[in-house]
């Protein structure tokens, strides 16, 4: 109802404006008028909206705080447009500051969307194409543009399962499709393909469409098998220069484990594991723990582990780290020449002691339009990033045990064996290996992009473009003589990679009478790349002190030092056009075809089309009269996409190094490294989409959904082979994997008016299915703890696989009669006999759960109320599942660190059985856990990943500070996340093996992923 | 207008020009099988590759040759996938030891065959280089063959690079056939190797020894003689007067070794030191040790007093790195040298002259020379104690019965941790006897070990042929031991 008043006011208030308007004809003299345009729902300035005089070219666009400034008569008619909105019209006016409001469009159907080569209205889109524009995104504590996005796209799943300062999260679009050829999406930069999401600044940035089905994403077909990521970054527009500052400081605390036991507690489970050990030996565990030399050493337990003054190695490596970032941007220009250029420090404090991530960016981009018929312009993006990270994961620390102190008096560090000698773990003072190790990695990156724009005709124009993509890193890593038990250590690794990339695009758009458009593209495109990386390591121990740490200081070790060089090369050529008639049906075919080095002579080339069609149903006549449906559209598509991440020059048979030292001098000898394959292709994925996408009441609500279903198939993977052929496996285009599919995107606008209430909301899920393997049905990988990670025909990829567990044997009696494994004791797991055959053997293997979510939610709350604006973001994940190997660590193995959710319920002998379902664990008796489900838990979560809440500051405030606008905002990330209870690990998507990269992948396996870090940022956002 | 779409059609044809030359990128930085093997040179840089395979396989040789012995026991320390199975004698035919010891022998022979396929191309070899490198990559095959044919019986027998296609077809030989192979390669290697040649590289004696090896196990006494014989008579290798000097970084190069894997700390070394080494590491030697075994009581029992060889090879007090006074808990010392984690220089012998003697004992006593086989034996225990107060009287083997079981127990004692127990047992039919129970851990207060009992049966005199092989064959043709 408010919102209906506020609507009337404006129509009111620009009805008296227009009254007024005789009043001011004698003022003829052009003079600078200055307004202010807001958001007539909202009163939030819009910026961004084009100011134009009617009848003339001379126009003006708003600035970050909805201010404009624009030389005009007082009889010029500003005509003030932006996507979204409904075109307002104004009088200039006699010199006044102006308020105008515009009023959101019923639709949103005039928004462009980019895609591959251009951008169409979004109301012309016949794919499946994801929009998030960047309102505030940039407001929020997000170490990368990545996290920011987080909940955010529907079908999209980024997930952070490492929680390292700077380190890049896992984004899968509908699912993983490729064993060893890489899921990762493709980066597009304002044009530029092959970007790194790392290497841009979230400030910097204007939208983020993500093209999710195969016939939008074919356009890029070479690379776009895992989707196509389009970052549009922000540009200048014409008018007067235009400050924005953004800046944010705020402190980061990991949320940890608060269930660790100290003192009597930890020693009496430390004898119960002792204990444990000496019986299952064959020991007597009565005979007393410690001081009976009945008892040998290693199975006893000194009392000297009830430390007075225990200490929480989790807590004693971790503490509350400041991080800030600050980014200025100018951008501004005349009708001619426009740009915008930014600078931006980011300084991210780890929780992790000594750990810590700097950024120093800089972004530039110049347009001009130096004739009707020349346009060109360039861009840069060169930025500078250093980063400082452990020696070995988190866990290493958090086990240690805790009767050891962190210094002594003297600075120097003590460890376990300084207490109690050979029994407890021989790993050095944790202190010591943080503060004992410098490993950095600086990166020195920039994305560049020039263009010149030929408009040879009405409709028609060529584009040619040359694109650079350059990085060089070095990694220098150092340990200190007494941070590392084998003494010190150095290396300095290198790489560099240059990119360069021509395109060449012509298109042509037209207008037929009878309301038929047409848009069509061809171009070619031509990419090098040139990769170069050196490696020197120091030999073990030579460093002559600690005091130098460069490897001037140490003696180098020539074989093992490393020089690589290739490059690959790719050639494409590609057509699309789009057809509409009447807006109301909509064509869009394309085809690709891409020639790349990195396949065999034979099987360069790969050809990817693609088609899709719409149907705007609710521009038909018979849509007219239900008014309920505000607007409809029916949409399907077929595409094919590819990939060709794999290493250059796979198809060859390359020599590699087999190092021998004959007379004791080490010489490279050499072997064939892998299979050559001459006939390697392209590994492609087709798939289709249907969609729909509803308005209601208004486009109050609207409503997406798709259903899709692609298949990779020919995947480039590393083929199990016998090794009679002198190769375990040989790189193959054999087997195929399919993801199918749906996603729901639902965006209402809950309340509108003074107070605004909008929610979007978006559900996914994917089914991952692996569908053939070539000549076999399975393949197995076995980690050395026993666990096994399986390819299988109709099932995910790499499920885990092994032993389903039913209950613990209690004692020898019930083992005898029980079929087991060999070997088996009490206090081990009772294992599922599948085949019922009364032997366990490694037929009662089976599937055990997921890495993948089978479900992903998000949803995201916007309020805003005068003044105010509130955002929570939220994501939810269902039915993955960790194998928390880390838990391992905290059972009592070495005597290390316990937790007492591991501990409590454990079997430690008949009298103190536990829960009768949490088997004995420990280092000793792998082989009868390893490989089953006792630690593969649930890692479904509900995660409230961001809390903004921001206050404008009232115009008529910050108009005395000269600013434009103003927006103080606090940001909360990971405000919240529930796990399940059986849930032991830090963080539900962590896990530390890496995601799926080859056939011997172990994804999901965690050995100690970070905690996640909440972080808590004030910031302030002001434009001048 | 016109000047303009001729100039942006002259930039699309200038870009197609460099198609070409961007689709057909050469490899820089490395050489292909399409331009290697042309040189002596490569040759010789690919027989070492050869040797790389033995060397690094040769680290972890213990786990499948020693473990399921009554040598050897698993540690508490670091878990090794397979391990206790084979600690136990639990083996199936998933374990990852017995499939990563096939595929590392298997990926030698590969790398054999490509030497022996392209001997012919190089024409620059200097005088007689061309018969080394046969020669030495024919020892090298019928090493990974023998060990082959030793732990599963007949393998398959690939002697050219084989096709995916035609490995996945390739049945098993038998194991005649697999010596066979063995024999005439190392015939071959034996005209064609030189008598010296680098440390660590084979010479014509390594072949005459291993030839003579590998009749013993084909119990072919008389081929085996000579082969001893020409051993002593043509080349003037020894028993060094000290067991130590063998294990020793300094004297590595002794007139004892006859074909050694060499490493070399750091740039190239070797993982055994460490894998033995307690996890506390040893006083001056290593800061810390993975533990990964450690030595039975079975074993250290039967040292008698006086036997020199005990402290060679396990030491049963113990001073971690850290020091401290000596503690009783014993842990195999034969490669135990000052070295950096991981990476430790001392080689791993695969044939030295003790083995030679004590061959030679078993061959003369079964071609009927009692004599000169106890002459042989007591050699060896003469070299351990120091002088002849140990030797063996003729009543002392007057059965066969009883000369093989001083010749094993001398064999346990001589070439312990160094991979011949197990097979030694196999090879004698005693494994079925002698492991039905280990002692393990030894209490020096109560003097009781701990006691494990195994149930050894036949079958497991082979290992199984691991799974995860036989799975990637056309279904039946790669067929498993009987028992698995």
């Amino acid at each position: 109802m408010k919102g209906k008043n506020l609507y009337l006011f404006v129509w009111l208030f620009s009805f008296a404006i227009m009254l007024c308007r005789p009043f001011h004809l004698f003022a003829q003299e052009a003079q600078e008028i200055k307004g202010t345009v807001l958001d007539a729902q909202t009163q939030s300035p819009i910026p961004g909206v084009t100011v134009m005089i009617k009848g003339s070219k001379t126009g003006a666009a708003t600035d970050a705080k909805g201010q404009f400034s624009i030389r005009a008569t007082a009889t010029d008619i500003l005509v003030f447009s932006f996507i979204g909105y409904d075109k307002a019209e104004q009088a200039a006016g006699n010199g006044k500051h102006i308020y105008i409001s515009l009023q959101p469009s019923k639709t949103t159907l005039n928004e462009t969307v980019v895609i591959g080569y251009g951008t169409v209205k979004k109301s012309s889109v016949t794919a499946a194409v994801a929009k998030v524009e960047n309102t505030n995104l940039d407001q929020m504590p997000a170490g990368r543009p990545e996290a920011a996005l987080v909940g955010r796209l529907a079908g999209v799943n980024i997930s952070q399962a490492r929680s390292q300062p700077g380190q890049a999260p896992n984004i899968r679009i509908r699912g993983a499709g490729s064993i060893s050829a890489g899921n990762e999406p493709l980066v597009v930069i304002d044009g530029v393909p092959g970007g790194n999401l790392g290497n841009i600044n979230m400030n910097d940035v204007q939208s983020i469409e993500v093209l999710k089905d195969a016939s939008s994403a074919a356009i890029y077909g070479s690379r776009a098998a895992g989707g196509v990521i389009m970052v549009t970054m922000k540009k200048g527009v014409a008018g007067k220069t235009k400050f924005n500052f953004n800046g944010y400081a705020g402190l980061s605390k990991a949320i940890v484990h608060n269930d660790w036991i100290t003192g009597q507690e930890y020693y009496d489970y430390a004898v119960k594991f002792q204990n444990r050990e000496y019986t299952w030996a064959g020991g007597d565990p009565t005979i007393p723990v410690w001081g009976d030399p009945r008892r040998p050493a290693s199975y006893q337990v000194n009392d000297t582990i009830i430390s007075p003054n225990p200490v929480i190695w989790q807590d004693a490596v971790l503490s509350t780290a400041p991080i800030q970032s600050y980014n200025l941007s100018a951008s501004g220009g005349t009708d001619k020449v426009t740009y915008y250029v930014a600078g931006t420090y980011k300084d991210e404090k780890g929780t992790l002691r000594n750990t810590w991530f700097k950024t120093y960016g800089l972004r530039a981009n110049v347009d001009v339009k130096a004739s009707k018929v020349v346009e060109l312009g360039f861009m840069l993006t060169p930025s500078y990033s250093k980063l400082r990270s452990p020696s070995v994961d988190i866990a290493n620390f958090s086990k240690y045990p805790s009767f050891v102190q962190t210094r002594r008096a003297d600075g120097s560090y003590p460890k376990a064996r300084d207490y109690w000698g050979a029994v407890v773990s021989g790993q050095l003072n944790p202190l010591a290996t943080l503060d004992g190790t410098e490993n950095f990695s600086s990166t020195f990156a920039n994305i560049s992009d020039m263009y010149l724009k030929l408009n040879l005709a009405k409709g028609l124009s060529l584009r040619s473009s040359v694109g650079t993509n350059i990085a060089y890193n070095t990694i220098d890593n150092y340990q200190t003589s007494w941070g590392n038990a084998a003494g010190s250590t150095g290396s300095q690794r290198k790489s560099s990679t240059i990119n360069v990339i021509n395109e060449n695009v012509l298109s042509y758009n037209t207008t037929f009478r009878g309301g038929h458009d047409l848009a069509a593209i061809a171009g070619m495109s031509l990419q090098r790349n040139w990769g170069e990386a050196s490696g020197i390591y120091a030999v073990t121990g030579s460093f002559n002190n600690d005091i130098i740490h460069t490897l001037s200081n140490a003696t180098i070790n020539a074989a093992a030092s490393t020089f690589t060089k290739s490059s690959w090369g790719l050639v494409s050529y590609f057509s699309r056009v789009n057809y509409a008639y009447k807006d109301k049906y909509l064509v869009s075919a394309s085809i690709r075809t891409d020639g790349s080095s990195r396949f065999g002579p034979n099987s360069k080339w790969g050809y990817f089309p693609s088609a899709s069609l719409a149907w705007r149903v609710k521009q038909e006549e018979f849509m007219q009269d239900i008014r309920a449906i505000s607007d409809l559209k029916l949409r399907a598509s077929y595409g094919v996409t590819g990939n060709f991440n794999i290493g250059d020059f796979a198809y060859l048979g390359k020599m590699k190094d087999a190092l021998y030292s004959p007379n004791n001098s080490t010489v490279k000898g050499q072997a064939q490294g892998n299979y050559g394959n001459p006939d390697l292709t392209w590994e492609k994925t087709a798939g289709i989409d249907l969609g729909f996408e509803l308005g209601v009441l208004d486009n109050r609500i609207n409503l997406n959904f798709d259903y899709y279903s692609k298949k990779t198939k020919d995947l480039l993977y590393e083929v199990s082979v016998p090794i009679t052929t002198g190769f375990t496996t040989g790189l193959s285009n054999i087997g195929s994997v399919s993801n199918k599919g749906i996603e729901l995107e639902l965006t209402t606008r809950n309340l509108v008016g003074k107070f605004n209430w909008s929610t979007s909301f978006n559900f996914s899920k994917n089914v991952n299915k692996v569908e053939d393997l070539g000549d076999v049905k399975e393949r197995i990988v076995t980690d050395q703890f026993g666990m096994s990670w399986i390819l299988r025909v109709g099932e995910p990829m790499f499920s885990y696989y092994g032993y389903k567990t039913t209950g613990v044997f209690q004692n020898a009696n019930q083992i005898a009669n029980t079929p087991a494994l060999g070997n088996t004791k009490p206090g081990q797991p009772i294992i599922f006999d599948r085949d019922g055959n009364k032997t366990i053997n490694s037929d009662d293997k089976m599937i055990l759960g997921n890495f993948q979510p089978k479900a992903i939610f998000g949803m995201v709350n916007n309020f805003s109320w005068k003044s105010f604006d509130l955002s929570i973001a939220m994501q939810a994940s269902v039915g993955a599942r960790i194998y928390n190997f880390e838990n391992e660590y905290y059972s009592g193995t070495l005597l290390g660190a316990m937790r007492r959710s591991l501990v409590e319920n454990q079997w430690w002998s008949e009298a103190s059985p536990g829960n009768g379902k949490t088997p004995a664990i420990s280092l000793n008796n792998i082989a009868s856990w390893g490989a089953t489900d006792v630690l593969v838990e649930d890692a479904s979560f509900l995660a409230l990943r961001n809390i903004n809440f921001g206050y404008t500051i009232p115009e008529s405030f910050t108009s005395k500070l000269r600013m434009n606008s103003c927006r103080v905002y606090f940001s909360v990330s990971n405000a919240l996340i529930l796990t399940k209870k059986g849930f032991h690990g830090y963080n539900p998507e962590g896990y530390t093996n890496g995601e799926i990269g080859g056939v011997n992948s172990k994804p999901g396996y965690n050995t100690g992923s970070e905690p996640l870090n909440r972080s808590y940022a004030l910031g302030f956002n002001f434009n001048f | 207008m016109k000047k303009t779409i001729i100039a942006s059609m002259l930039l699309l044809f200038g870009a197609a020009s460099c198609t070409d030359k961007l689709l057909n990128l050469k490899p820089e930085d490395t050489l292909t099988t399409g331009n290697y093997y042309k040189t002596a040179n490569d040759m010789n840089l690919a027989v070492l590759g050869v040797y790389n395979a033995l060397q690094q396989r040769k680290q972890t040789d213990y786990l499948i040759m020693e473990l399921p012995s009554d040598n050897l026991y698993l540690g508490n320390n670091t878990a090794v996938a397979g391990g206790s199975e084979m600690d136990a004698l639990a083996v199936n035919q998933d374990n990852n030891i017995v499939a990563d010891f096939w595929e590392a022998t298997y990926t030698g022979i590969g790398r054999a065959n490509a030497i022996l396929e392209n001997i012919n191309v190089p024409t620059d070899y200097p005088a007689n280089m061309k018969d080394q490198y046969t020669g030495e990559a024919e020892f090298m095959r019928a090493c990974f063959y023998f060990d082959l044919v030793r732990l599963f019986g007949g393998v398959p027998k690939v002697t050219t690079s084989l096709s995916i296609a035609e490995a996945k077809t390739m049945a098993r030989s038998s194991a005649d056939d697999i010596y066979a192979l063995i024999i005439s390669d190392l015939k071959d290697a034996v005209e064609k190797l030189p008598k010296t040649i680098a440390k660590g590289r084979a010479s014509k004696a390594a072949a005459l020894g291993m030839l003579g090896k590998v009749y013993v196990y084909r119990k072919d006494w008389p081929n085996a003689k000579t082969c001893f014989e020409r051993i002593n008579s043509e080349f003037s290798f020894i028993l060094e007067p000290n067991f130590s000097t063998l294990w020793s970084l300094a004297t590595e190069d002794n007139n004892e070794v006859i074909f050694t894997m060499k490493y070399v700390e750091s740039s190239n070394g070797q993982t055994l030191s460490t894998a033995y080494t307690p996890n506390g590491g040893i006083y001056g030697l290593v800061d810390r040790g993975n533990e990964v075994a450690l030595p039975s009581w079975s074993l250290n029992k039967r040292y008698e007093a006086g036997d020199k060889r005990k402290a060679s090879t396990i030491s049963d007090m113990y001073v971690p790195a850290t020091g401290g006074t000596p503690i009783f808990y014993p842990y195999v010392s034969k490669y135990a040298v000052k070295h950096l984690i991981g990476t430790s220089g001392l080689d791993i012998p695969v044939l030295r002259y003790a083995d030679v003697v004590l061959l030679y004992a078993e061959t003369l006593y079964n071609a009927g020379d009692k004599g000169n086989a106890l002459i042989q034996l007591n050699k060896v225990r003469e070299r351990a104690f120091g002088d002849a107060s140990h030797d063996y009287t003729a009543a002392d083997i007057a059965s066969a019965d009883a000369f093989l079981d001083k010749l094993l127990l001398e064999r346990q004692l001589e070439f312990a941790y160094e991979n011949e127990r197990w097979l030694d047992l196999v090879r004698t039919g005693r494994m079925t006897t002698v492991m039905t129970k280990e002692e393990r851990l030894y209490n020096n207060v109560t003097n009781q070990p701990l006691v494990t009992t195994l149930s050894p049966k036949d079958y497991m005199n082979l290992f199984p042929v691991p799974k995860r092989q036989i799975d990637l064959y056309n279904p039946g043709v790669l067929q498993q031991n009987t028992g698995y």
